[in-house]
């Protein structure tokens, strides 16, 4: 049979990567003049300002990037990506965005000392020195945008509340909202994998214990175990019943229901670039089947961000900082999950023995002051009255999509309460600035073999898939709104996505006002 | 015979004016209501249950054909969701932003409508008479505020029958097999609420919803078998219940009495899948006949009944689908259409969501029905039918009461105890057509 996803290992990791820029000589017209320096810590920075200058000139932030390497990744050096960037079509916006007469700016997110990680407090200074540094030597910006993708948003979300006179719009690409709500799912799936399959895997109670290579390296062991569990488990799809926990391995579930069971708790999203969630045929007969296998395919990025991010908010935090004593574990699986996918969690029976047991596991015990700092990581006030435009993927298995919506849902309450005062009789009239927009996957879109086995290794869904993957529709779509908003002061109204205009940016884009994806299961 | 549709020349429904239309709700119009459904119309679940949308759909165009609600035509849209709730999301999805509904209504299955409820609720629209008898949809409105039920929750129909069974069969063994969902759950909870006891995988046995087909249910009927069960239930899907009568039969298990909750004893259902597997409709009539269901609504084989008699003749002037033979699902599709009309009706003119949904609430027993049970909707559930006749299949695949005699039970999805109720429903409108409470 076989292998449904390639062996895991430290190697297979798509976080970071090099990349080619494109040319400034490759852009249609116009002619562009191109700017290297350095900012004040020595940081790399490229500007691009075309012939066509229309006055709004954008800084893009990249995410996070860890500072250690690993096989098939090394840190980046120097400005790694000078426009919003897809995984999935190795490809930016640079000569888009060129043509369209935006001039354009990145740096090396590389904080002073030569380390990435999660630099969110030295980001938001370095982001301002940027923005100066463009306003200084571009003498004609009318606008300016901040736009960054996964773990740049928090820095671009505290620079917009610490300097909100510095932008006149604020973009966010499949990014963060609350930091520790992210994380603390991505460490609870360590955890639940040590549960049902592994006991030696420790997870994120392992992270941040020791600091710089060695704990890099670390960290790396412990996603090379989890790794090693998903890829024994993609040779038979899981069809071994559980030997872990003991009071359950007399029970028969196959192992394929836990990992359903954990991804299901966890938010992992029950579509992936190869599987829709929906499709069936002779090997997947049923659709909780193809979900599972979708969560197995999205679990590389999902641990991903749990090791690397992990290991780097662990140093800044300090070590113990996931602790799951009071977690709810049965309130993490929904009645809706439960009873769509029944099947593939072997059904009500075996859902209560794994959660019946699982809650009688021994809790991770955290260090309460490092879990103090890691929930109010990255916090902000969401008092920016700035246009602020997100657009994330539907099904983003690195940053849940749910962050996208628990952002708007703070960022509408944050709006309420500011407004209260105002009507009371203190501070200012707040605005309501806030526009999601996210892309779908397609409905259907598995493939199979003759032998109904999906096809893993073929094209990835068109859209919704993959962290910061979109098409060039979809992102130069945001470029334009928010280049729009700045001009205007004002982010559409969540309404637009109903009309004929937005319909036309890309057929993917969801076009229900409404629309909400998964929700993350934590909110800080 | 009575005068039930109007081979009258002249319309029944008196419109002075053109409609206020509901100016911020969508779906609805001067000229249209638009109505949305899913429900399985293809695949493994589909037989039986995919004649209720042309049903409905031949009763909103008989009221068409008389004017319309308010001068309003009714569109029912459908989506095919196969029965696999990732297509249940996105149809669901279809009919809110492409179709732009402005209610649901009958959608079939548990499984899938809970994965739709909750954003369907979340976004104020109502949710009309959803074929499921879960009774988690229905008890707690300020969880699901806008969805209504089709049928009794399965507790309900549960208790009544499993009363009958405990105080007609005090010596016999009596075991269930159920599916192990919200469906199978709710009616488990019920017989055990009405006394019945049961041992785990001795006289408790069950499967994986929707692995009947390929598993089978050898090893379920094994176990009850090899444990003295006499009588054993059915909870679970009518596919489900051919199933194990089949396989019961190649075992050579014959039980006293097959008990099957009355979701899951659609005849036609019943025949379609052992069709399939070679068995012939009179082989398979008798594997029917005998067997104890319950009800809510008259037989569709009732050639008195005077509900039955009007949707019958409505069905077959107005009712396109590619198979309209009358049989239960029918029945239901039009009853379940008949409801909406009489309701929709008695909103009014100004009709809106909210309207429609606050006049469900506060006219729940006096919207009119085709059931023998009242509907019990109210602020504090949204509960259908609490009241169950129990019968048995005849020869003739037509589920007759038991001794001959109709009694209609009620009770509630709590502890409440089982009692005779003397509900007599209202008369039918001359044209068929009720217009509101």
């Amino acid at each position: 049979m076989r292998k449904f996803i390639a062996t895991l290992g430290a190697t297979a990791l798509i976080v970071g990567g090099t990349l080619t820029l494109i040319p400034s000589a490759n852009a249609a017209t116009p002619t562009v003049v191109t700017t290297d320096g350095k900012l004040t810590n020595g940081a790399a920075y490229t500007m691009k300002v075309p012939s066509n200058f229309n006055g709004t000139f954008f800084v893009w932030n990249h995410g996070f990037r860890p500072s250690f390497p690993y096989p098939t990744y090394t840190p980046p050096t120097g400005v790694d990506e000078l426009t919003p960037y897809s995984v999935n079509r190795k490809a930016d916006v640079t000569a888009e965005m060129l043509k369209a007469g935006y001039g354009i700016a990145s740096y090396d997110r590389v904080s002073t000392g030569g380390l990435h990680g999660w630099n969110t407090t030295d980001g938001v200074e370095m982001l301002k020195d940027m923005v100066d540094t463009a306003r200084a030597k571009v003498t004609n910006i009318k606008k300016v945008v901040v736009y960054g993708s996964s773990g740049a948003t928090p820095v671009i979300n505290q620079f917009i509340e610490k300097y909100p006179d510095k932008a006149d719009a604020v973009g966010l690409l499949a990014g963060l909202s609350a930091t520790s709500a992210s994380i603390q799912s991505a460490c609870d799936y360590f955890y639940l994998l040590s549960v049902f399959a592994d006991p030696t895997i420790k997870g994120c109670a392992a992270f941040g214990v020791a600091k710089g290579a060695a704990g890099h390296m670390a960290s790396l062991g412990e996603f090379a175990k989890a790794g090693a569990l998903l890829s024994a488990w993609s040779k038979d799809l899981g069809a071994k019943p559980l030997a872990y926990p003991a009071p359950l391995a007399a029970a028969g579930i196959p192992q394929r229901s836990a990992l359903l069971l954990a991804g299901l708790m966890v938010g992992i999203p029950t579509k992936s670039s190869h599987m829709d969630g929906i499709s069936t045929s002779a090997v997947v007969a049923e659709h909780s089947i193809n979900a599972t296998v979708a969560i197995l395919e999205n679990s590389q990025d999902a641990l991903g961000t749990g090791t690397f991010a992990g290991q780097a908010i662990g140093e800044i935090v300090g070590p113990g900082f996931y602790d799951n004593t009071k977690t709810n574990w049965f309130a993490l699986l929904s009645a809706a999950d439960s009873g769509r996918y029944n099947l593939g969690l072997s059904g009500d029976d075996a859902i209560a023995a794994m959660l019946g047991v699982l809650s009688m596991m021994p809790r991770v015990k955290g260090d309460p002051a490092a879990v103090a700092k890691f929930k109010a990581l990255d916090a902000i006030n969401y008092s920016s009255d700035k246009p602020t435009i997100l657009l994330s993927n539907e099904a983003d298995r690195l940053v849940f999509a749910g962050n996208s919506a628990l952002y708007v849902e703070n960022a509408r309450a944050s709006y309420k309460a500011r407004l209260a005062k105002y009507k009371a009789g203190t501070g200012t009239k707040p605005v309501w600035n806030t526009f999601a927009m996210y892309a779908l996957t397609p409905e259907t879109y598995t493939k199979f073999s003759d032998a109904g086995l999906p096809d893993l290794a073929g094209p990835v869904a068109e859209s919704g898939v993959g962290h910061q993957s979109f098409t060039t529709a979809q992102m130069m779509g945001w470029v334009n709104l928010l280049a729009q908003s700045a001009k205007t002061g004002k982010a559409p109204s969540q309404k637009f996505v109903a009309s004929s205009i937005f319909a036309k940016i890309d057929p993917n884009l969801s076009t229900d006002p409404d629309f909400l994806p998964n929700l993350l299961k934590y909110k800080s | 015979m009575l005068a039930f549709v109007a081979g009258v020349a002249v319309s029944t429904l008196a419109i002075t004016a053109l409609p206020a239309t509901a100016a911020s709700d969508p779906g609805v119009s001067a000229t249209e209501i638009v109505l949305g459904m899913q429900l399985p119309q293809s695949g493994a679940a589909s037989p039986g249950y995919n004649k209720v949308d042309d049903a409905m759909r031949g009763y909103f165009d008989y009221v068409n054909s008389k004017g319309g609600i308010y001068g309003r035509k009714v569109r029912l849209v459908v989506k095919d969701d196969q029965y696999k709730a990732g297509l249940t999301v996105s149809s669901a999805s279809s009919l809110i932003n492409k179709d732009k509904v402005f209610a649901f209504i009958g959608s079939v299955g548990t499984q899938t409508h809970i994965s739709v409820i909750g954003d369907i609720n979340r976004r104020g629209i109502p949710d009309l008479f959803v074929n499921s008898g879960y009774s988690g949809f229905y008890t707690d409105p300020t969880v699901y505020p806008n969805s209504f039920a089709a049928l009794g929750t399965y507790v309900v129909e549960s208790k009544i029958v499993g009363k009958y069974l405990k105080d007609t069969y005090p010596t016999k063994k009596i075991g269930i097999l159920y599916q192990t969902d919200d469906f199978g759950r709710n009616a488990l909870a019920g017989f055990t609420t009405a006394g019945l006891t049961f041992e785990a995988k001795k006289t408790a046995v069950n499967f994986i919803a929707g692995t009947q087909g390929s598993l089978g249910l050898a090893s379920q009927l094994t176990a009850l078998k090899a444990n003295g069960v006499e009588i054993v239930i059915v909870a679970a899907v009518a596919s489900a219940t051919a199933i194990a009568v089949a396989t019961a039969a190649q075992l050579g298990y014959k039980p006293e009495k097959w008990v099957v909750t009355s979701v899951g004893s659609d005849a036609t259902t019943f025949q379609t899948i052992l069709g399939s597997k070679g068995i012939t409709p009179a082989v398979s009539a008798g594997m029917l006949a005998g067997i104890i269901s319950a009800s809510h609504a008259p037989s569709p084989g009732e050639a008195t009944d005077e509900y039955v008699v009007a949707f019958k003749k409505i069905n077959d002037d107005f009712n396109k689908g590619p198979d309209k033979r009358w049989d239960n699902n029918v029945l239901q599709g039009m009853n379940i259409a008949y409801m909406a009309t009489s309701a929709l009706f008695g909103v009014g003119k100004d009709l809106t969501r909210k309207g429609l949904v606050s006049y469900i609430e506060n006219n729940g027993p006096n919207i009119s029905s085709a059931a023998l049970s009242p509907l019990s909707y109210s602020r504090t559930t949204h509960e259908a039918f609490k009241s169950f006749w129990i019968g048995a299949y005849d020869g003739a695949t037509v589920l007759k009461p038991i001794d001959g005699t109709r009694v209609l039970y009620t009770t509630d999805s709590g502890a409440g105890p089982v009692t005779v109720s003397n509900y007599v429903r209202p008369a039918l409108p001359a044209d068929a057509i009720a217009k509101g409470a």
